[in-house]
């Protein structure tokens, strides 16, 4: 069983099923893809995250060998490697996919528009029967019951009448599957620190603060702004953008200790797309230490100073706040030992990682150890970075702290490797 | 007659923002053969690939093309999907409309759709030409060659040799353990490895499946995945071995303080490297000069590294925290000894890293200076190291009993040759490359040969070994797979038109093609032929061929472009 289908999810599922065996996924969202399917390019070499990642994501769809239970979580684990049995409860979509044949025409019919709070960051809108992305595995919507209006209003059942297969079904409830496994995966991703948490800057009060996520939307081509750079109070393309690194991370008296390890390269990443985009625009970063390391990545940012002309400012900022229309940022320039006032358009937030939420719930049912910030904790740091520490359930990914794609793949692969050993000595 | 299905996809707005996607249906649908053509958001989603599905169905095509992304992305997709309706996926052809089209004609909408037009036209023309074509089907080795017996290799014979597959592991040293075997205690607990080390050292000696050549070398690589035939140059003499599939993990090494010759290039002996200090944090910190104790060290970081001008442009990505796990271990040697450490940006990414770094300083009371050493020497039995405080703007000059560099982290020497043997591709700066640098990062693009560990790039012990059984992973992929499946687009040769010249086996980059021994024509082996179609190049008489890359497809292609 893999817990979580993002990318580490993912890769571990079919290396695992690829070899012959059987994979059952677990995906808390309606469909799979994770984080991944959010991001605009990646870094270094600025491939488009979709291109890169559908076909995997289609692979684990139609992979006979993968039993996808999205729009589920784990319930309980009992048993020991070689044999657990895992109860997976799966949530009510209200709509029956053994027949919806994903045409789509409920979202298109649905009166009620959502703001997306999660896929799109808060940027664009959804239905309230909805699918995460056009290119969702599976292509099965959802019922958002407190935004439709027939759960909250009694009336409505557009979706119901326009169905032409009558998949509808508001009388669905949640249910308890049950499995048998030999080993675990989990990989459960990575969330990021809540604006609201970072009173500093404006606790998610000034609506031209986003986080990185929120920006990867706006730069997506598949996004709800086509890849257009428009600020969201008023729908203006910014021409003075700051990113602020570290937000909420190396800050152990306010927020959180560490660091999120992959803020810098995406913020660099992300002021040289800015800057293909809107040619005129100005990209400013504060950060405290630039840390590029990884194959291509020092170059990465060389580029963006000096092919790109992305301003960088070393220093942590102090304070945001609106004015006049622009979004103040103050800082000290540590090099200069100055203080630093920029009126700004956009302010991009390079906000902490932080485990998801049902991380720890998560644990206790599976009985594995979380370090005090709440990521899953490696047997050993250096030696048995995939073992959890119970025999049979390995660790992949960022849910044992922040990491970056090609780390998480090749995490996952590892993880797989572990499953993989273990099954070929059973026979 | 064929009967041809056209779909082209909108990728959201990534072609149809550009490309008058009705408009191409509406011309592609009046030409000939067209039975169907259609247009879809995402045709690569699951209701794209049911609408392809149904199509073929019911307007019996025999024949597809989908007009969207390159190849690389979503051929396998769609010609899965075509097969599971009956249409041989060799038959099955992509357009690519957004690399090719979309994308670089963004602000010509009007041409990039006439474009659009004229590619699938072409490709329309192959498809018509293609020939149904069953996959290929070759014999796997289950036998693994594991080269370098460092953590990385270690780790990745133990998984394969746990899951009951044989392996021969290649060291070049005397001994195994590698890079680790020489370090104190590892960040971020300060543990000594050996035990660690050791113990995996005996499971690997001691493991019925695992074959260890120590003070050996790989010589000659030939075959192909799943069939390589390896030379192993022993102590005792050359060895041949049978294997499926290979694994490098074959390290790294430092830059030599010789090319440093702004840190004294090697002259002065109480300049020292990293891995050097690591012995001496075992042994005892006694200066190499006049082996007096050691009271005060100076760190210098990016030895080499980060140095586009002079050195490697690189980042060596595990200096920042040995340099912090060596400087707080010499202060718990030496309580009342000084540590300083020159740094352009502490790079604490990992797990407990940042805090780490952050004992380094408080409770050990390490001295961090932001600035690049510019010059070390010697004077007087003294170090001296100069820099500038990038912080203060103003010179430093400290005066150290001894300075430790942190030197940028290199390819291990041989690296280009093996890489030469293996066919597998390095990177500028001589690492191995890996397939993908996203998805695919223990794979090299040379099917059935894998990497693990630094011999890619710098990596700290815990990447090392997830990557490792990373490896190991594709290693067992392999090995389940009764047998594996080569595309058959491959070379074949019209035997009446060969002369057996030969040029078509000079031309060949995968030894692909011999002379028969007695017909005296070209023969192709089907399981190393990759279908470049370097041999149709230079075959004077067009025996050489390529299935569905015929001349009569290409020149049929070419007329539709020029009509």
């Amino acid at each position: 069983m893999v817990i979580g289908a993002g990318i580490a999810g993912i890769q571990a599922a079919l290396d695992i099923a690829n070899a012959g065996y059987e994979v059952v996924v677990v995906e808390r969202l309606p469909s799979i893809g994770g984080h991944m399917l959010q991001l605009s390019e990646t870094f270094p070499t600025l491939d488009c995250s979709q291109c890169i990642l559908t076909p995997r994501t289609v692979e684990v769809g139609r992979h006979e060998k993968i039993k996808l239970y999205t729009y589920s979580e784990v319930e309980s684990l009992e048993g020991e490697v070689g044999n657990f049995r895992v109860r997976i409860r799966r949530y009510p979509s209200y709509v029956n996919w053994d027949i919806c044949t994903g045409c789509g025409v409920c979202q298109e019919k649905c009166p009620k528009r959502v703001i997306s709070t999660d896929f799109e960051r808060g940027i664009g809108k959804r239905k309230a029967i909805y699918t995460l992305s056009p290119q969702a595995v599976p292509n099965k919507p959802v019922i958002d019951p407190e935004n439709c209006l027939y759960f909250t209003q009694g009336k409505c059942r557009v979706c119901e009448r326009f169905c032409p297969v009558g998949a509808i079904d508001y009388n669905q409830k949640e249910r308890i599957f049950e499995e048998e496994v030999g080993a675990v995966i989990v990989a459960t991703g990575y969330e990021l620190l809540p604006l609201t948490e970072l009173g500093e800057y404006g606790a998610g009060t000034i609506p031209d603060v986003i986080d990185s996520l929120a920006f990867e939307r706006l730069l997506s081509a598949s996004g709800p702004t086509a890849g257009k750079i428009l600020r969201p109070s008023d729908g203006k393309e910014p021409k003075v953008v700051v990113f602020v690194q570290c937000a909420g991370s190396r800050d152990p008296e306010r927020h959180m200790p560490y660091c999120s390890k992959i803020c810098c390269m995406y913020t660099a990443k992300h002021a040289m797309l800015y800057r293909h985009r809107v040619h005129d625009g100005q990209a400013i970063i504060f950060y405290i230490d630039i840390r590029s390391a990884g194959k291509g990545y020092e170059e990465f940012i060389h580029r963006a100073v000096t092919e790109d002309r992305v301003l960088y400012i070393r220093g942590k900022v102090a304070r945001l706040y609106q004015e006049d229309g622009k979004v103040v940022v103050r800082g000290v320039d540590t090099l200069s030992g100055r203080q630093v006032e920029i009126a700004a358009d956009l302010v991009v937030l390079a906000v902490a990682m932080v485990p998801r939420p049902e991380t720890r719930a998560l644990a206790e049912k599976l009985g594995l150890r979380l370090d005090e910030h709440g990521f899953l904790e490696e047997e050993d740091r250096n030696f048995a970075p995939l073992e959890s520490g119970r025999p049979g359930i390995f660790l992949a990914g960022a849910g044992t702290g922040p990491k970056d794609i090609p780390e998480t793949v090749s995490q996952a692969s590892g993880a797989a490797g572990k499953v993989l050993s273990l099954f070929s000595q059973w026979g | 007659m064929a009967r041809i299905g056209v779909f082209v996809c909108h990728c959201g707005f990534n072609i149809a923002g550009v490309v008058d996607v009705k408009r191409v249906v509406e011309e592609i649908k009046k030409l000939p053969d067209v039975a169907f053509a259609a247009d879809y958001k995402y045709m690569c989603s699951e209701p794209g690939q049911n609408l392809i599905r149904q199509a073929i169905k019911e307007h019996k095509l025999d024949g597809v093309v989908v007009a969207a992304c390159s190849p690389s992305m979503h051929e396998v997709t769609f010609r899965k999907a075509a097969a599971s309706a009956g249409v041989n996926p060799y038959r099955t052809e992509i357009a690519n409309i957004r690399e090719q089209v979309s994308w670089p004609h963004q602000n010509y909408p009007e041409e990039a759709t006439l474009k659009a037009i004229e590619v699938i036209r072409t490709i329309i023309e192959k498809v018509r030409y293609d020939e149904s074509l069953i996959p290929l089907g070759i014999p796997v080795i289950k036998k693994a060659l594991v080269i370098g017996g460092g953590i990385a290799g270690l780790t990745v014979a133990l998984d394969i040799a746990n899951a009951g597959y044989p392996v021969i592991l290649v060291e070049k040293g005397e001994e195994l353990g590698g890079k680790v075997r020489r370090l104190s205690g590892l960040y971020i607990n300060f543990n000594a490895p050996d035990g660690f080390l050791e113990e995996k050292i005996k499971a690997v000696m001691e493991h019925p499946n695992v074959t260890v050549l120590t003070r050996s070398e790989v010589k000659e690589v030939g075959g192909y995945v799943g069939n390589f035939i390896v030379k192993v140059e022993t102590p005792s003499g050359e060895k041949s071995f049978d294997v499926g599939a290979i694994v490098v993990a074959t390290g790294f090494d430092l830059y030599p303080l010789q090319a440093l010759g702004e840190y004294g290039g090697g002259r002065y002996p109480d300049v020292i490297t990293a891995l050097e200090f690591e012995r001496m944090l075992k042994d005892g910190l006694k200066r190499p000069s006049d082996g007096k104790e050691v009271k005060s060290v100076a760190f210098v970081q990016c030895a080499g590294s980060r140095d586009p001008q002079r050195h490697r442009p690189y980042c060596s990505k595990i200096c920042c925290m040995y340099i912090a796990k060596q400087a707080s271990l010499f202060k718990q040697k030496v309580p009342d000894g000084q540590a300083l450490v020159f740094y352009i940006d502490i790079r604490s990414q990992g797990k407990k890293y940042e805090e780490f770094v952050q004992r380094a300083i408080m409770d050990y009371g390490v001295l961090y200076i932001r600035g690049k050493v510019a010059r070390v020497y010697e004077e007087g039995g003294r170090v001296f190291v100069r820099g500038v405080d990038t912080l203060s703007g103003r010179p430093v000059e400290a005066e150290v009993d001894l300075a430790v560099l942190a030197n940028a982290v290199v390819a291990s020497p041989g690296t280009e040759e093996l890489a030469k043997r293996l066919r597998v591709a390095t990177d500028a700066f001589g690492f191995f490359q890996e397939a993908h640098p996203k998805l695919r990062p223990v794979e090299s693009l040379t099917a059935g040969v894998f990497i693990a560990g630094a011999a890619q790039f710098p990596k700290d012990i815990p990447e090392t070994i997830a990557q490792a059984s990373g490896a190991a992973a594709k290693v067992l992929g392999l090995f389940a797979q009764r047998e594996l499946i080569q595309e058959p687009t491959v070379a074949y040769v019209v035997e009446e038109l060969c002369s057996g010249c030969g040029l078509c086996i000079e031309a060949c980059p995968y030894e692909a093609r011999a002379l028969h021994p007695w017909k005296g024509i070209a023969t192709v082996n089907v399981a190393l032929c990759q279908g470049c179609g370097a041999c149709a190049v230079v075959c004077p008489n067009k025996a050489s061929r390529v299935r569905n890359f015929t001349p009569l497809q290409y020149l049929a292609m070419v007329e539709e472009i020029a009509r």
